[in-house]
């Protein structure tokens, strides 16, 4: 990929962008409690690649651009990121789906994407279905 | 499954075939190489010379391992059989199988071997379901090897086969023209590799260049390590020994390690169907395991761990703090066709998940791994009251929020009719069934310990021990059926009672939720003639509407269950009926050759003398495989007390002295013996008539 350039700052504006910059600002990531390591994630679209690095100390957060030794690289097209971020696509899923592959450490991925937000339509709420219409969901079969 | 097929496995990969070693997949037939929920190979078949061949015998030498003897023609006319042909298929992250084929006359023979090789990359859901498939086959060959592929989009998955002798490949399979000398030898090793895609690691990769000889060597010597530090059985009882060794074995091969932890292992659920990370199942199994192997309970509480739930995902039914109940790796998982990249519809793994870690650290005193799980288990503790107690009331309930593909039963007995009144009818939802509330209680009650001795929370530890206090309150009141004398199965979604009478009560034994008072009562029932069919106690008792002794879970015996309920009469000082229920599932057990299916029938003991095996049950299956380890500490009474191992035997009635010699814990190793005490046939002409 030597022939594709670093992406400027201004990519940082957007949501991939406001993401990362996101997770500096909150400072620290509940699931990474007591664990450390770096990731890094490089998004690619049709002209370039973008890179960013992830690094935690004991759930303490910060992002950086610099080069730097990483536990996981996760390389994704920029789409899908932007998708996966917003909870649109499930990581575990585009995993297996080869839309994202990951080097190195498995488990630092795994960590971290379960910080990642659910779907936008789930409430987590269900409407009560009445003893009548259990039995006459079954009466048919 | 059928008895003529032979199966293989290891970890979640695992070859399903005939009598002769060949795989021909039809239908809704389980057969195949499978890996991660993916099947490999639906057609692996050698001729010679245009000819089948049959099977003189096939042996399992181990459980990765099968060797099938061969030669050519249909079984009845074995004319001339010059010929014999042995196959010895391995297992590993795909198979490896040596081909070798003896020519016993005094003429060369010249030959035409082929092996015709196919795959429809079918999801188990699929075989399951008979559904169609989306993506695009591509067959190429490449060197000397055949690759048969698969791709949908981004999702490619191939299948890499390849020989160490000359062979000439076509899109449909290898085939080798050869001339075995007179009374010669001619052989070949093949190499069948499951390919990924971009989840392979490199160590599958190299596999697929290298062969599988290592890993062989490591499977082989990793087996005899585990038997090795397994704790040693002297028993009187001749086929408790043969049982113990089927238990270590079958367990050994259902271990799985997760991708996150290699060289880790932990219980995958069960073979064809469930060889993959299960909340639920791979809790209880690693419960049983606990006095034989802790190894098993720390991987598993670390890999649930590190996919707890985070978010609100109506799709997964996934909620923060929640452990999850299955994972898969197919293609339908990756297509969010179905949810399982987990799927999180599970009412009880989080509160087992917290008992387990109790119980882990009661046997093994690792508080390391306690502390390093703090935060998942307050996670845990949370989901609890914040996210399990739908009605508002401090019940545990569950309804699924994804209506198409989620389960509408998220307890154990996860059938659609499981859980039913009297009179057979259905509650609505949300339902919250009894067990539920036990695990609940006991998971606040063990976790309350933690806090104390391990997190240094007293003030969380008292608030855990008063809401526990508490929901044991409630309960006894509200779940009592008091013209039965027994506890209902569940709530239903009005609040009131679902009046049927059901193994679950045994696991509220085992919980402890249950009130001193109420016991006796509950002890009656689980070895009364409605529940207890002299084999073991059914699933949903005779005379409710719904009893059926071979519904799944409306009648049948389950093993694991039986091993749970034993362990709820002992915690109540049942020590009578517990060795009952020991003596009717082992006893079982021995006619099962050792190996416990998932559920039986459950016809009174009298009218069909043997077990009758339930028809599409899973085998083995590790909870089954459990049980008779946990009935081996509920009969010696094995309790971690402190430092101790406390040791109170009530032995089954056949068992005139058992010993487990060097078992471990935190005390290193201790030797627990027991002497016959115990005369079941006395209490089964007289039920509930001990204590």
């Amino acid at each position: 990929m030597q022939t594709q350039r670093e992406v400027p700052a201004q990519a940082e504006a957007g949501p991939v962008g406001q993401f990362f910059t996101g997770l500096a600002e909150a400072g620290y990531l509940a699931t990474f409690d007591g664990e450390s390591a770096t990731l890094r994630f490089d998004l690619v679209d049709a002209e370039a690649v973008e890179r960013w690095y992830v690094v935690v100390h004991d759930g303490s957060v910060t992002v950086a651009r610099q080069q730097r030794p990483a536990e996981a690289i996760v390389r994704i097209d920029r789409a899908h990121f932007a998708a996966i971020i917003a909870g649109r696509l499930n990581a575990q899923a585009a995993l297996l789906r080869g839309l994202l592959t990951c080097e190195g450490s498995m488990a630092a991925v795994m960590t971290f994407q379960r910080c990642l937000p659910g779907p936008p339509g789930s409430t987590g709420r269900v409407a009560p279905i009445s003893g009548e219409t259990a039995m006459a969901g079954r009466r048919t079969r | 499954m059928s008895d003529q097929l032979v199966q293989i496995l290891e970890g979640n990969t695992f070859v399903v075939s005939d009598e002769q070693g060949d795989i021909e997949a039809s239908g809704t037939d389980p057969t195949g190489l499978f890996s991660f929920d993916t099947r490999f190979l639906s057609r692996w078949v050698l001729t010679i010379n245009g000819q089948r061949l049959s099977a003189l015998s096939t042996d399992d030498l181990q459980y990765f391992q099968a060797r099938f003897f061969l030669v050519p023609g249909s079984a009845d006319v074995y004319v001339n059989a010059t010929l014999t042909i042995i196959r010895l298929r391995e297992v590993a992250d795909g198979f490896h199988e040596e081909l070798r084929v003896f020519n016993h006359s005094s003429e060369p023979a010249d030959l035409r071997i082929r092996i015709d090789a196919a795959s429809d990359f079918a999801d188990l859901f699929e075989v399951k379901d008979a559904l169609a498939k989306k993506g695009r086959y591509r067959n190429r060959v490449a060197d000397k090897s055949l690759i048969l592929g698969y791709e949908r989009e981004t999702f490619v998955r191939e299948t890499w086969i390849s020989a160490s002798a000359k062979a000439s490949a076509d899109e449909n399979g290898l085939s080798f023209s050869v001339t075995v000398p007179a009374h010669g030898e001619w052989s070949t090793e093949l190499d069948v590799v499951a390919s990924l895609g971009n989840l392979d690691t490199p160590s599958a990769q190299h596999a697929g260049r290298r062969g599988h000889r290592k890993a062989r060597r490591d499977m082989a010597r990793g087996l005899e390590k585990w038997l090795n530090h397994a704790p040693r059985l002297e028993c009187d009882w001749e086929p408790l020994a043969q049982i113990y060794r089927r238990c270590l074995t079958d367990l050994a091969a259902l271990r799985f390690s997760p991708l996150t932890m290699p060289g880790h292992s932990m219980p995958a659920a069960g073979l064809p169907w469930f060889m993959t990370i299960f909340g639920r199942d791979s809790i209880f199994t690693s419960l049983q395991a606990l006095p034989f192997t802790s190894e098993l309970a720390a991987t598993t509480l670390r890999a649930l761990g590190e996919r707890q739930g985070t978010r609100i995902d109506d799709f997964r039914d996934e909620d923060p703090g929640r452990i999850l109940h299955e994972q898969r790796y197919g293609e339908l998982t990756a297509f969010e066709e179905r949810p399982h990249s987990p799927y999180y519809g599970s009412a009880d793994a989080t509160q087992l998940y917290l008992m387990l870690l109790d119980e882990y650290e009661r046997w093994t005193g690792d508080t390391k791994l306690v502390r390093d799980l703090e935060q998942t288990a307050r996670a845990a503790l949370n989901w609890i009251d914040e996210f399990a107690d739908l009605r508002g009331d401090g019940y545990v309930w569950y309804q699924r929020r994804n209506a198409t593909t989620g389960l509408e039963n998220q307890c154990w007995k996860d059938s659609w009719d499981s859980i039913s009144y009297r009179n057979g009818d259905l509650p609505g939802f949300p339902r919250a069934t009894c067990e539920l509330q036990g695990y609940a209680y006991d998971a606040k009650v063990r976790s309350a310990r933690l806090a104390r001795v391990v997190w240094r929370d007293a003030a969380f530890a008292d608030r855990l021990e008063k809401e526990a206090a508490d929901l044991k309150r409630r309960f006894n009141r509200d779940y009592w059926i008091a013209d039965g004398e027994y506890f209902a199965v569940a709530l239903d979604c009005d609040g009131r009672p679902v009046d049927s009478l059901t193994s679950n009560i045994g696991h509220l034994l085992w919980s402890g939720i249950v009130d001193k008072s109420k016991a006796r009562a509950i002890a009656r029932h689980l070895t009364g003639p409605k529940l207890f069919s002299g084999w073991g106690v059914r699933t949903l008792a005779e005379g409710e509407a719904r009893y059926n002794p071979i519904g799944y879970h409306t009648g049948t015996v389950w093993p694991f269950d039986n091993s749970f309920i034993a362990w709820g009469l002992r915690r109540y000082g049942f020590k009578a009926e517990a060795a009952r229920v020991a003596a009717g599932i082992l006893e079982a057990a021995e006619l099962f050759r050792g190996r416990l299916p998932e559920a039986f029938g459950g016809y009174p003991r009298q009218l069909t003398r043997y077990p009758v095996q339930y028809p599409t049950a899973c085998s083995p299956q590790a909870w089954s495989t459990g049980a008779p380890l946990l009935l081996l500490r509920t009969a010696l009474g094995l309790e971690p007390h402190d430092d101790h191992l406390l040791i109170d035997p009530a032995l089954p009635a056949r068992i005139g002295h058992l010993e487990l010699l060097d078992v471990p814990g935190r005390w290193k190793r201790i030797d627990a013996f027991g002497r016959g005490l115990i005369d079941t046939d006395r209490l089964r002409a007289d039920p509930g008539s001990a204590n």
